[in-house]
């Protein structure tokens, strides 16, 4: 058993994932060529008994990467020790080869924004990522994969480009890249820049795994909402970031709002075309 | 980047990073003022973008509440919960309810939905609710819940009013009597 476990251990994510949810639990559960999936770690208990489905799917062999949303890592605070502590718990229990979470900050001054928000791109806030990355990193069974956001807002303290700040982090922490698509397309659409710009200057032989979700435009702004389809746009640009360097596993993430089945299966299987990944569904 | 007041777009940092962003947090989720040298449309865009993922996150734990709600749950949450900074999605939801619940807006099967809650867990409104470790009743709205040894059963439904307006959605009375969230 130990030995199993150890081996389970190895395999990194592959193909194409999707973002476990408990409402789409019995929709991952039979899809017959899954191989990976993502679970939020917050949601998952340090102890006692696991959701049954993540069970069914360990069972399987199945890599499940906890992927962390209330961390705050690019908080100026130093990263709450019981967070990590709960999100290395969670890793050693899933048996996981990794964990993932954000370069974002989701509370500061004693309020919780609810959500995450972007850095400035400052030097001082690249001290305070690395500085946070490597308090977790010390206490964390597993690597870890950093994830940039999508952010309807820029700070006027920025002093870097996307893809300096992204790499410095990188180069400093040791870290893996978390690279959402449907992010970079959002903040490419949303202030006017090229992603392919992007793609082409972020360290790509770096990405543990990627991520793709569907949103919408609001207002004259594209919101990554997980809760609309995948726009065609996205699709493109997973098939330029492949033809580039195509990651080792690539994740739908829905969160509401779910579609029937059909549908969603229909979304997995253009994220597969897409990345010329074999079909999963 | 115009408008910041008395000169405070020098090239030298304004302020640390710890304090910018709570700053910006306030602003965003506290009615705070707007941060020095921040853009205010894509402020107001972040704003509104997190009403809406709380707004979501809420209605997961609460399914009832913004069930009841229907097509008035996004404006009826925006509305309470702009100057509200976030206790959690559980302790928001039922914070809400209970709000709901004094003005006599709260529709049955959201009445249904705090009353067990009510029955299972202790909440004073300012800490994590916390489970009850004697047999309780919970109610709301005319909704009864009781609850023995961690279990919930509701055991009577709230009344359904036939003057309520857009009160067509179905609700979950009688399909639910056994909830162990």
């Amino acid at each position: 058993m130990r030995g199993r476990r150890r081996v389970r251990r190895m395999t990194g994510p592959s193909g194409i994932g999707i973002g476990w949810r408990p409402e789409i639990a019995g929709f991952v559960a039979e899809l017959p060529g899954l191989r990976f999936v993502e679970v939020v770690a917050e949601g998952v208990p340090a102890s006692g008994p696991l959701p049954p489905g993540l069970t069914r799917l360990r069972d399987r062999a199945v890599t499940v990467v906890p992927h962390g949303v209330r961390l705050s890592l690019g908080g100026a605070e130093p990263v709450d020790p019981a967070r990590v502590a709960h999100l290395a718990a969670v890793a050693q229990r899933l048996d996981a080869p990794l964990v993932s979470e954000h370069i974002a900050f989701v509370r500061a001054g004693g309020l919780e924004a609810g959500h995450l928000l972007p850095l400035p791109r400052s030097r001082e806030a690249v001290d305070a990522v690395c500085a946070n990355v490597a308090r977790a990193q010390a206490e964390l069974p597993v690597p870890i994969a950093l994830e940039p956001i999508a952010a309807l807002l820029d700070w006027p303290d920025d002093e870097l480009t996307e893809a300096d700040f992204l790499t410095e982090i990188l180069d400093r922490t040791g870290a893996l890249l978390l690279l959402d698509v449907a992010n970079v397309h959002a903040n490419a659409r949303n202030r006017g820049t090229d992603p392919l710009a992007l793609l082409d200057r972020l360290p790509l032989e770096r990405v543990a795994y990627a991520h793709v979700a569907g949103g919408a435009e609001h207002g004259g702004l594209y919101h990554d909402t997980h809760t609309d389809p995948v726009p065609t746009a996205v699709l493109e640009l997973v098939g330029a970031l492949c033809a580039r360097r195509r990651p080792p596993a690539l994740l739908l993430e829905r969160d509401g709002h779910y579609p029937p089945a059909a549908e969603l299966r229909a979304e997995l299987d253009a994220l597969a075309t897409a990345a010329g990944f074999p079909a999963v569904t | 980047m115009t408008g910041a007041p008395d000169g405070d777009c020098a090239p030298t940092p304004r302020a640390g990073l710890a304090e910018r962003q709570a700053e910006l947090v306030a602003a965003l989720v506290a009615a705070g003022p707007p941060p020095p040298g921040f853009a205010p449309g894509p402020l107001a865009a972040t704003r509104a973008a997190l009403l809406r993922k709380r707004a979501g996150e809420v209605a997961r734990h609460w399914p009832l509440l913004a069930a009841g709600l229907g097509d008035r749950w996004a404006t009826t949450f925006a509305d309470w919960a702009a100057r509200r900074p976030t206790a959690g999605s559980l302790r928001d939801g039922w914070d809400l309810a209970r709000a709901l619940h004094d003005q006599q807006t709260l529709p049955p099967a959201a009445a249904e939905e705090l009353a067990t809650r009510e029955a299972r867990l202790r909440y004073d409104g300012l800490r994590a609710p916390r489970p009850r470790r004697v047999p309780a009743v919970g109610r709301a709205a005319g909704a009864v819940a009781v609850q023995i040894a961690g279990r919930v059963r509701l055991l009577r439904p709230a009344p359904r009013v036939s003057t309520r307006p857009g009160d067509g959605v179905p609700d979950a009375a009688g399909s639910e009597l056994w909830i162990s969230d």
